[in-house]
């Protein structure tokens, strides 16, 4: 599918580069204008956003805040069998009325004028609707009807809550398409889950570049010396790249390999054959998941990552914060029937993820070297050749085809 | 873990010594220095406050040995990337909260701010530390350190520990 690029005009003169699918000008990082435009068009537009696992919400009346896209949201338990996600935004004067992380409340209230709204986000109370001794209050034609909160769409899919902006998102099976679906609940397979604890990190580089990060295998075993040197993710393994036919969702799999060099490791700088864990519980790893793979790393476009890695299980929420940073959220979660020789498991194995692991750090860090890099050269272009030019699913990790087919559903969704 | 009963009344002198060398040791990022701080089977854990207080377990960093402290230095030494920075640690003067004949307790708040190249000086970690202190042979020794950050966002990385 070969997508026309938009020629350049008006204010915004920029150009794609030549070289359409393989290149991409570093002002898709930079430019204010473009994450206005992204914001509209890609998180409050036909898309289905992560907000949360279901089990954060046991009884009704529990809460817990979140953003999308920019947009202060809740999600609310507002019946045994149903969960509302609202904007967290007083239809009065736009207080942002939920202030801690969770809650729970018989209704929401806004402090300013104690506005106050069912669960599902209808408003109920407005104080002196009808004035005090005849005097004052809302015009007559005030229907409280016309002024609920914001309410979005809700899916709640095998334990997790997504939500959407736009009417015309499609059911949520649907937007992951067949094939991710099968991804999907290999591992969100349809039992309690139970959160372990949060990690929570502001990274200084644009949205993007964290699911770029996730669909771009080539990087893991050469950035990451500690998955290469313990086997846990490396070029020399067998390995697969699935996107799905849009090229917005990605999946990188991998399968676990020994510590050992082989004829690819030389071009590892970095691989220490000789490194030896004093205590190596932490990788105490057990297979769980059927077949052999190990390795299931999963992007939904745009809003999360969906990790398995050996046993440690996450979900990270992207939150835009700006052009140049996002918030990262992770959440460490476990089956409701883990043993408790399996929680502790996954907590130790949890020393290789969020803001202080022994592999994501890399991440975190190397994504605000790339922001760096390019805010000052806007107009140049980074390359996206590994693999060649495809947008198509690998059986190997030195691509970068699922970066291609990010970018190529992105062009689409901008009109770029 | 050995621990003499004779030599077991822990003094505030000690206490104060054992801090100011450990936190000493970290500014200097004397890395390879830090594990024998603690007691062999230690237990140490750099935790969100959101998690300390729900109970959960799940930490930005954890060691439940001398040995993972170990590794935590190998990994950081050998196999992480990251930019280049300070570290420095403003401990409050150590409050013992329970003594017996064992261990004493200790708690302080910790402030940890992070200098990178060409960036003011920031706040990484605002915390307050509940550690057990004993006497383990010849020196003290951490038995738990539990470090509970209030920071709700961690400027990216946290790289070094506390």
């Amino acid at each position: 599918m070969n997508i026309p690029v938009r020629p350049p005009e008006g204010d915004n003169r920029r150009a794609w580069p030549a070289d359409v699918d393989a290149a991409v000008p570093y002002w898709v990082y930079t430019d204010p204008a473009i994450y206005a435009e992204e914001l509209q068009k890609i998180w409050y537009g036909p898309h289905w956003l992560y907000v949360g696992l279901e089990c954060e919400l046991t009884e009704v009346g529990d809460w817990k805040t979140t953003t999308l896209g920019e947009k202060p949201c809740v999600m609310v338990r507002s019946g045994e069998d149903e969960i509302s996600v609202v904007e967290n935004r007083c239809a009065h004067k736009g207080v942002k009325f939920c202030q801690t992380r969770t809650g729970h409340s018989k209704e929401l209230i806004c402090p300013y004028h104690q506005w106050s709204y069912a669960l599902n986000g209808d408003l109920q109370g407005v104080p002196f609707r009808r004035g005090v001794k005849r005097q004052g209050g809302m015009p007559s034609d005030f229907d409280p009807k016309d002024h609920s909160l914001n309410k979005l769409r809700v899916e709640v899919v095998n334990g997790v809550v997504w939500a959407t902006f736009s009417d015309e998102t499609p059911p949520f099976r649907e937007y992951l398409g067949e094939k991710f679906w099968k991804h999907y609940t290999r591992v969100y397979d349809g039992r309690k889950l139970e959160v372990l604890g949060y990690n929570r990190q502001h990274i200084p580089a644009n949205w993007k570049q964290m699911q770029e990060n996730i669909k771009d295998p080539y990087h893991a075993g050469l950035l990451h010396v500690f998955f290469a040197t313990f086997g846990l993710f490396r070029a020399d393994q067998k390995s697969a790249v699935d996107i799905d036919d849009e090229g917005r969702h990605g999946i990188l799999i991998s399968r676990k390999g020994e510590q050992q060099a082989s004829e690819a490791m030389s071009d590892i700088r970095n691989f220490q054959s000789d490194l030896v864990l004093e205590d190596p519980r932490v990788m105490d790893v057990v297979q769980e998941f059927p077949g052999e793979e190990t390795v299931g790393m999963i992007t939904i476009f745009p809003s999360v990552i969906l990790q398995q890695q050996v046993n440690s299980l996450t979900t990270r929420q992207i939150v835009p914060k700006g052009v140049g940073g996002f918030d990262f959220h992770w959440t460490h979660w476990c089956y409701a029937d883990d043993t408790p020789e399996m929680r502790l498991r996954r907590t130790r194995q949890a020393n290789l993820f969020g803001p202080a692991g022994f592999v994501s750090a890399d991440d975190g860090e190397v994504l605000e070297m790339t922001q760096q890099g390019a805010a000052g050269s806007p107009d140049e272009h980074f390359i996206l050749q590994m693999g060649g030019r495809e947008i198509a699913p690998t059986d190997h990790q030195v691509t970068e085809t699922a970066v291609r087919g990010m970018y190529r559903y992105w062009r689409k969704v901008m009109g770029l | 873990m050995s621990v003499n009963p004779t030599a077991a009344i822990i003094g505030r002198d000690e206490i104060r010594d054992l801090y100011d060398a450990y936190y000493g040791v970290l500014d200097d990022v004397d890395l390879h220095a830090w594990p024998d701080f603690f007691t062999e089977d230690c237990l140490y854990r750099v935790i969100p406050r959101e998690n300390y207080e729900a109970g959960y377990t799940l930490c930005t960093m954890q060691a439940e040995s001398r040995g993972m402290l170990k590794d935590r230095v190998t990994g950081l030494t050998r196999t992480q990337m990251y930019a280049p920075r300070y570290y420095r640690r403003f401990p409050t003067a150590p409050r013992v909260t329970a003594q017996d004949a064992a261990s004493v307790s200790v708690r302080h708040n910790l402030l940890v701010v992070q200098t990178l190249v060409d960036k003011q000086s920031d706040i990484i970690l605002c915390a307050v530390c509940h550690d057990r202190i004993v006497r383990d042979g010849d020196r003290l020794r951490f038995v738990e350190r539990i470090v509970v950050f209030d920071s709700e966002m961690i400027p990216n990385s946290l790289v070094y520990p506390a």
